[in-house]
């Protein structure tokens, strides 16, 4: 605690709009109405713009003060953004026995040899939590109150009325942020404090060196004279999570609706690319997460517990059947994501579209080979329920061939999957069960029969099949052991589904691959071989290759094959054709109806890339019927990498995992792992998103251009006045999220924004 | 009478008038505001210029809210905000504005007129220098203003802004003479320190409402002002002019023992602080410097202050008595914070005027100019300094 029986000095560094000069004030009157002090509170005089460093001073004395200078060597010296520890002196001139306060997340330890007495408060995380300032410039004037009262030993209580009436605006918040601020303070008292220390600061890094253009316009064109060579531009860049979902989802915006509680609205926006919004939400493998900004900061948002909650927050949401307006009718053959996407796509262009699915229940893939556990029956009954209400026919039980359809269609949509497992190729292939034919008996038809309980099972494969087999034997009681050939870094499967198998007791033999296959009375002998990494192959993976002289054999009840599945071929009546995505012309050379093709049988392997595959296909068809050139749409947008992204704006905030149960008994229990968020904590999920490269009006260009030239408009949006903006570019390198670009001034429309208040 | 001990006794009001004051936290401005409110001031115009808008500001909020009862006029320039006060003074008006360096000067014909026409205007000026272009704390604007016939008081604390207004009505108004109150920018504008507010019985007291003059704009009775004078009379005006001024000195000893009565706070024309006959050194200061020179003066038995209070015009009595029983040896130094385009700044200039024909030594330091910080040691270094020796013709300059 600061000794206040005589004259105390105090100097404070913050931000022009962090309200240090308030702040000071408040404490003045704080030490004059409730202790009787003489007090001096007064800025570093200058013209500052919101953001710039400034300096505060402040003065408490039981006696008369006589000085009215500045504060050369303070007794205690107060920061109120850290970020400023590395562009100006803050801790210079400090007395030998001075106290120092940061507002910071980090201990005093992390500040040791700074000053003897060091204390901490995380002011900013308080303020915001209090909703003062904006998430970017919070401001945290009544919590550095709060703490210093700590510090300077003087009774919270006696100080909440004079804060609550000094603060402009907000006061019950005000009030409270200085309460906790005053509990929060951590103290660290160094006895091998050496001054010697003091006023060492760490050089700034150097500026890189601009190539400046020069302006060789008249001046009457630019009000700004020739200030302005190059403009900052409110210019979205794409997101990284936007960027990277195959099905083209607007994953940043239905975040930010989901933030503002706007569910519905946020699943529209899903439901434009993707109508399986609650599957999604809990078997994908989250491509959007994968590259998510927020992992340089903390953890990354968790967006798929979002997707989940607002698919299973709409389950009943009111999708109206689509009006026929074209004469052609199109079959699309297998209702798994793709064929039901592209259905779905075409049916609201106008088409009349009817879906053949072989099994008695549609949902492909979706169906037959994800467990309940994982994603429980109803979830996709609601999903495809709500496409038929829309107006797609689904005929189940149906397996047909192309030639079958042929001339009583417009266009052919093949879209069959991948439900045929590969082969092992060890010998005794009769005795293997194959894993996705397994998923689908039980799935289908609850055909359990081919393991019992208490049996040794060994799978062998690495993807999800692999694991979502292993998972379902354990159910049925059995014994499974998985055997990969590499390790698990190379693991195919979903990284959070194999650590659930691992949590469920499922082993993983990794580099193990089997050589052999033998009957050994009634149980079956397999032989392995240990495996090690040698060079990439064509998949970017390392090759596994035999240890020689490691054979080894395990006897086991039941042998599971999960090692990839291919399509099959019945659709194109037996023939061999290459699938891949789009028009397939090979069997246009038979058929008079043009075919295409979408699904896993042309590429990917998850819900999620179908349903892209899916979109695309429906694309093409649409422009195919209407005569019109197709062609794929390039990606050209530039994505907010995590290098454009301003992380000290942003506070480090826990995030919120998926909750995911490992039942005590597994036994016959399919009940779903995997549980939702609540709404409250998907707000705060959602809340944790950056916003990469999209404006969410934080206000930081508006705080810190120094000229006045950004405004708000009629409908609340940030925009530049290019009549005042001598493009300094402060608010280009300012914006937390990079939505403002430098622009070449030349390619400035002329309809550019001009603020009518000041033009009057 | 001249002496005081500490400022406690200059600032805190006696005990048993203490219930009559109300403590707050202010900025000189804030304190220069609420004392035209006091005063009841009927007129404001107004143009912004830093540091000097804030006073502004809180005058046209306290009148929009109803508090203070006063027109308010924003005007297109200072030489219009005191054109205007010309108008409205005339026709009865009790007038305030606030202004500060490049406003006042704009404003430095109005200024003449003001004074010769005999108007007691009030006006505040937050100091700020000339050129090169600078908003901080110095006082070359309102020195520059010396010969255009206003009084000028120089204020320490915020407290004194607001007695000095005060006090500035009641003398402007017996006078008939325009007074400008200065405050330092920012070091006095913008500081917020403890204020005693006296309740507005106490003030109407002390400065009852302005009274009628015989010559005031009367619609009933049609009159030109401000019209050619001819050199049969132009200088009888200024002979009368004369004669008002040479009271000013003895008017402000008077009115700042009559507010001691009143309000428990005792002003004079200048105050001297440990100037006794073993005085080796006097520091001369106006304004906020003065603060700063009290605790050196505590810390050196042989150093005086004198602290002049008006400075326009200049109060030689006051000086010369003070002087009355210190040694002819003793060192005057005066602290200029202006630079009036001239050899001696003002204070040095005047201080020389005044001890005319005495035998003591008078130097002048150059500091605190276009804002630089005056500190403890800024001070430290004067009252060391051998002016003989490092002084050009008795100056230095300290940075």
């Amino acid at each position: 605690m600061v000794d206040i029986s005589k004259l105390i000095e105090v100097r404070g560094h913050a931000r022009g709009g962090q309200g240090m000069v308030t702040a000071f004030e408040i404490l003045a009157k704080i030490f004059s109405y409730r202790y009787n002090y003489e007090v001096q509170a007064f800025p570093f005089f200058g013209v500052e713009r919101t953001g710039a460093p400034i300096q505060a001073y402040l003065r408490i004395s039981p006696e008369a003060i006589l000085t009215r200078n500045y504060i050369y060597q303070p007794h205690l010296i107060v920061i109120f953004d850290e970020g400023l520890i590395d562009q100006t002196p803050v801790f210079d001139g400090l007395y030998e026995e001075g106290s120092l306060l940061i507002n910071t997340e980090n201990p005093p330890e992390f500040f040791k040899g700074k000053a003897k007495h060091i204390y901490t408060v995380p002011a900013t995380r308080i303020s915001v939590e209090n909703k003062l300032g904006s998430k970017t410039l919070p401001i945290v004037n009544a919590a550095m109150v709060g703490a210093m009262l700590k510090i300077l030993g003087a009774d919270i209580s006696e100080a909440t009325e004079i804060i609550y009436e000094e603060v402009p605006a907000k006061p019950e918040a005000n009030e409270k942020s200085a309460k906790t601020a005053f509990r929060q303070v951590q103290e660290l008292t160094d006895e091998h404090y050496q001054p010697a220390q003091n006023g060492q600061t760490p050089p700034v890094s150097k500026e890189p060196e601009w190539d400046v253009p020069f302006w060789d316009k008249p001046m009457s064109i630019n009000k700004t004279g020739n200030w302005r060579v190059i403009a900052p531009k409110y210019e979205e860049l794409e997101a990284p999570c936007t960027d990277n979902c195959p099905a083209g989802t607007d994953v940043r915006k239905f975040v930010r609706l989901a933030s503002e509680g706007k569910f519905e609205e946020a699943y529209e926006i899903i439901y434009q690319h993707n109508p399986f919004p609650a599957i999604c939400g809990r078997v994908c493998p989250h491509f959007c997460q994968q590259n998510c900004n927020r992992i340089f900061l903390d953890e990354k948002v968790n967006i798929g517990a979002i997707e989940r909650f607002i698919g299973d927050k709409n389950g009943q949401y009111p999708h109206q059947p689509e009006t026929v307006e074209n004469k052609e009718k199109i079959a699309v053959v297998g209702s798994g994501p793709a064929g039901l996407t592209a259905a779905l796509r075409l049916r609201k262009m106008g088409y009349e579209v009817t879906v053949f699915e072989a099994l008695p229940k549609a949902g492909g893939m979706m169906r037959s080979g994800i467990p309940a556990f994982r994603l429980p029956p109803d979830v996709l009954d609601k999903e495809i329920e709500k496409i038929e209400r829309q107006g797609v026919k689904i005929i189940t039980d149906k397996k047909v061939t192309i030639d079958e359809l042929d001339e009583k269609f417009s266009a052919i949509i093949t879209a069959v999957g991948s439900h045929i497992g590969s082969n092992l190729r060890i010998g005794n292939d009769e005795l293997l069960i194959d894993g996705i034919e397994f998923l689908r008996d039980l799935n289908i038809s609850g055909k359990k029969e081919q393991v019992k309980k208490g049996e040794t099972v060994a799978v062998i494969g690495g993807g999800n099949t692999a694991i979502d087999v292993a998972r379902t034997v354990l159910r049925l009681g059995t014994k499974p052991t998985i055997y990969y050939r590499r390790t698990r870094q190379e693991m195919p499967a979903i990284a959070e589904e194999v650590e659930e198998a691992i949590k469920e007791g499922v082993p993983i033999q990794f580099l193990t691959a089997p050589v052999r296959l033998k009957n050994k009375n009634g149980r079956h002998e397999l032989i392995l071989q240990k495996m090690e990494l040698g060079e990439p192959d064509e998949s970017g993976r390392r090759r596994p290759v035999p240890v020689e002289g490691s054979e080894y054999s395990v006897l086991t009840d039941k042998l599971i094959k999960a090692i990839g599945q291919w399509p099959d071929p019945f659709v194109f009546s037996g023939k061999e054709i290459e699938a891949r995505q789009g028009r397939l012309n090979e069997v246009m050379a038979d058929s008079k109806t043009p075919v295409f093709c979408a699904g896993d049988m042309a590429w990917g392997g998850t819900v999620v890339e179908a349903i892209g595959s899916g979109n695309e296909v429906g694309r093409e068809v649409d422009a195919f019927l209407k005569g019109k050139e197709w062609k794929k749409p390039e990606k050209n947008r530039e994505v907010a990498t995590h290098d454009r992204i301003n992380y000290r704006y942003y506070l480090p905030t826990p995030g919120n995992p998926t909750p995911v149960t490992t039942p005590g008994n597994l036994t016959n229990n399919f009940d779903e792992v995997a549980s939702g968020l609540t709404q409250e904590t998907i707000l705060k999920e959602a809340g944790r998103c950056l916003h990469c490269g999209e404006c969410f009006n934080c206000g930081n260009c508006l705080n810190y251009c120094p000229d006045a030239a950004i405004f708000i408009d009629d409908d609340f949006r940030l925009r530049i006045d290019y009549d005042y903006c001598k493009g300094c570019g402060i608010c280009v390198r300012e914006c937390p999220c990079s939505a403002i670009q430098y622009v070449e001034e030349s390619s400035l429309a002329e309809t550019e924004p001009k603020n009518e208040l000041h033009q009057k | 009478m001249l002496q005081f001990e500490t400022t406690e006794m200059q600032k805190t009001p006696r005990a048993d008038l203490l219930t009559r004051h109300t403590k707050k936290v202010l900025k000189g401005n804030s304190a220069a505001a609420i004392a035209a409110k006091l005063s009841k001031v009927s007129l404001v115009t107004a143009y912004p210029i830093t540091p000097q808008t804030s006073i502004i500001e809180e005058i046209t909020n306290m009148i929009a809210s109803g508090e203070f009862d006063a027109e308010s006029v924003n005007m297109e320039s200072e030489h219009s905000v005191f054109a205007a006060l010309i108008g409205a003074s005339l026709a009865g008006e009790r007038v305030f504005t606030a202004t500060s360096g490049q406003g006042l000067f704009y404003a430095h014909e109005v200024l003449h007129a003001i004074a010769h026409m005999r108007l007691p205007v009030v006006a505040c000026n937050v100091g700020r220098p000339s050129f090169p272009w600078n908003i901080w704390a110095d006082q070359t604007d309102s020195i520059s203003q010396r010969d255009t016939g206003w009084v000028q008081y120089y204020c320490e604390s915020s407290q004194e802004v607001m007695d000095t207004i005060i006090q500035s009505y009641r003398l402007a108004e017996k006078l008939k003479l325009p007074v400008m109150v200065v405050l330092d920018a920012f070091y006095m504008s913008h500081t917020s320190e403890n204020v005693y507010i006296p309740d507005q019985k106490m003030v109407n007291e002390f400065c009852p409402p302005r009274e009628k003059m015989d010559d005031q704009i009367d619609l009933e009775h049609p009159k030109a002002f401000g019209g050619l004078v001819g050199p049969d009379m132009y200088d009888k005006y200024n002979r009368l002019y004369w004669e008002s001024i040479r009271k000013v000195e003895s008017e402000t000893i008077q009115l700042g023992n009559e507010f001691d009565k009143t309000f428990g706070r005792k002003y004079a024309a200048v105050e001297a602080v440990n100037i006794h006959e073993k005085t080796e050194k006097i520091l001369v200061t106006m304004a906020s410097v003065t603060t700063t020179a009290r605790q050196i003066v505590n810390r050196h038995p042989e150093v005086g202050l004198l602290k002049i209070r008006l400075f326009k015009p200049f109060p030689k009595k006051s000086v010369l008595s003070v002087l009355d029983n210190v040694s002819g040896d003793c060192a005057i130094i005066n602290i200029d914070r202006n630079y009036p385009g001239d050899t001696e700044g003002a204070l040095m200039q005047e201080m020389k005027r005044a001890l005319h024909g005495t035998p003591y030594n008078i130097f002048g330091v150059y500091t605190g100019l276009g804002g630089r910080d005056v500190s403890s040691k800024t001070i430290e270094k004067i009252i060391e300094s051998d002016f003989d020796k490092t002084g050009i013709d008795g100056v230095i300059w300290m940075t």
